[in-house]
C-alpha cells in the first residue's frame, strides 16, 4: 500500500515536472474566457445572497509611484493572477484543490480587511463570472458575455479556507 | 563573453529575480510562507555565489515543492522560466566536463529562444493576431490591465492592430539575432523593454528578471556558436 502511494505521488510529481523541463511557449495563443471573482455573505448556511461584491475591482489609474511599487513588488496582483489561473482550470474541469484555494485567498484577503463582511454575515461565498466575446471573424468583435459560471458554497468566516 | 562571467552574471540576476519571489510569498500563509523564509536568504547567497552547488541544489528542491503545493507553476511562465535557469546553473556545478557544463547552459538558452519564437509563431497563424483584434480582447476583456485607463487603450484600435505586428515581427525574428553579438545585444535590449512594457501594463513583474537572468547565457552562447562554426 506504501509503495503505492510512492509510486503515485512520484508519478503525479513527474506530471508537474515536465512541463516545466520541457515547456510550451504559447503565451496568449488565443484571448480565452477570462475570470472575474465576486464574494457575498450570508448569515447562515443555505441562505441566498442578496448582494454580489465585486472582489479587487481595478483601480481607474495608478501614479508613476504605483507603477514603480508594483514593478518591484506586487504580491497581491500575482496572488490574483494565480486565481484566475485557478478559475480557467475550474472551468476545465479541475477538481477541489482550486476552488478551495480560491476560497482560502478570498477568505484571508477578507481577514485581511480588503472586503467588509456584511454585519450579520457569518458565511462567505463567492461566484466566478466568464467574461468572453462570442465567436465572430478575425477581424470583428463578437458580443461579450458576461456569466456567473460557478457558485461555491458557504465558508465560515472564523475559519480560514475551511468548508462547511 | 566569458562562460564564467555569463554565468555570475546569471546567478547575481536570478538571485534578485527569486528573491523578488521570496518577497512576494512572505505574506502569504502556510508552506509558501516557509519556504520563502528559507528561499530569501538562498537567493541572496545566490547573488553572493557563495557555495553555489549546495545553494542551488536547495533552491531547486524547495521550487519543486512550491510547484507541487501549487499543482503547478504559482506564476505561469515566470517560474517556469526560473525554474529552468535555475536547473541549469546548477546542473552546470555538476557537470563533470565543460562540455556538459555547456550542454546544460545552451539548454537554457535553446528555451529562451523558443520562448520567443514559439509565441511569435502561434500568433502569425491566427487571423485574430494578424488584425489585431487578439490585443484589443486582451485589453478590453481579460483581467491583465493594471487599471481602468490602461484597459481603456482597447479603443485604440490602429494602436493594437500595429503593436501586434511590433510583437509577432520580433518574436518571430529572435532566433536571426544570434547572427552578430550587435544584433543580439539590440534584440535583447528590445525583449528587456518588451517585458518592462509588460509589467507595466499588465503587472507581469515577475517575468522581467525570470527572463533578463538568461540574457548573460545568450550572449555567452552566441560567441561560442561563431567559434564552433
Amino acid at each position: 500500500m506504501q509503495g503505492k502511494v510512492f509510486t503515485m505521488n512520484i508519478s503525479n510529481t513527474i506530471k508537474l515536472v515536465l512541463p516545466i523541463l520541457f515547456p510550451s511557449w504559447r503565451f496568449f495563443s488565443g484571448i480565452g474566457v477570462s475570470p472575474r471573482f465576486d464574494v457575498a455573505f450570508v448569515a447562515a448556511v443555505g441562505d441566498e445572497p442578496s448582494a454580489w461584491i465585486p472582489f479587487r475591482p481595478l483601480p481607474e489609474a495608478l501614479t508613476f509611484w504605483q507603477h514603480f511599487k508594483r514593478f518591484v513588488h506586487n504580491p497581491q496582483w500575482n496572488e490574483h493572477l494565480f486565481l484566475n489561473s485557478c478559475a480557467e482550470r475550474l472551468f476545465d474541469g479541475g477538481g477541489d484543490f482550486y476552488q478551495q484555494e480560491i476560497a482560502t485567498h478570498l477568505l484571508n484577503a477578507i481577514h485581511a480587511g480588503e472586503v467588509s463582511a456584511a454585519a450579520a454575515g457569518r458565511f462567505m461565498c463567492f461566484r466566478i463570472r466568464a467574461i468572453y466575446s462570442e465567436d465572430a471573424p478575425a477581424n470583428c468583435m463578437g458580443r461579450v458575455r458576461d456569466d456567473v459560471v460557478f457558485q461555491s458554497g458557504c465558508y465560515a468566516l472564523s475559519m480560514q479556507g475551511s468548508v462547511k | 563573453m566569458t562562460f564564467e562571467l555569463a554565468l555570475r552574471l546569471t546567478e547575481i540576476l536570478l538571485g534578485l529575480a527569486l528573491f523578488q519571489q521570496s518577497l512576494e510569498f512572505l505574506r502569504a500563509s502556510g508552506v509558501e510562507q516557509k519556504l520563502a523564509l528559507l528561499r530569501a536568504p538562498l537567493s541572496v547567497l545566490l547573488m553572493l555565489g557563495v557555495f553555489p552547488l549546495v545553494v542551488c541544489g536547495l533552491l531547486v528542491v524547495t521550487s519543486f515543492l512550491l510547484i507541487k503545493r501549487f499543482q503547478g507553476p504559482y506564476n505561469g511562465g515566470s517560474d517556469t522560466m526560473s525554474v529552468l535557469v535555475l536547473l541549469g546553473v546548477w546542473l552546470s556545478y555538476l557537470a563533470p566536463s565543460r562540455m556538459w557544463q555547456e550542454i546544460a547552459l545552451g539548454y537554457v538558452v535553446l528555451q529562451l529562444v523558443l520562448s520567443y519564437f514559439q509565441a511569435g509563431l502561434v500568433k502569425l497563424v491566427n487571423p485574430e493576431w494578424r488584425s489585431g483584434k487578439a490585443l484589443y480582447e486582451v485589453f478590453a476583456l481579460t483581467a491583465y490591465p493594471v487599471s481602468e485607463s490602461i484597459r481603456a487603450l482597447a479603443k485604440k484600435r490602429q494602436l493594437l492592430l500595429c503593436a501586434c505586428w511590433c510583437v509577432i515581427i520580433p518574436e518571430l525574428v529572435f532566433p536571426l539575432a544570434f547572427f552578430t553579438q550587435t544584433t543580439l545585444i539590440i534584440a535583447l535590449v528590445c525583449a528587456g523593454f518588451f517585458h518592462v512594457a509588460n509589467a507595466v501594463l499588465f503587472g507581469l513583474n515577475r517575468f522581467v528578471l525570470a527572463w533578463v537572468s538568461a540574457y548573460p547565457l545568450a550572449l555567452w552562447f552566441q560567441q561560442r556558436l561563431i567559434e564552433l562554426l
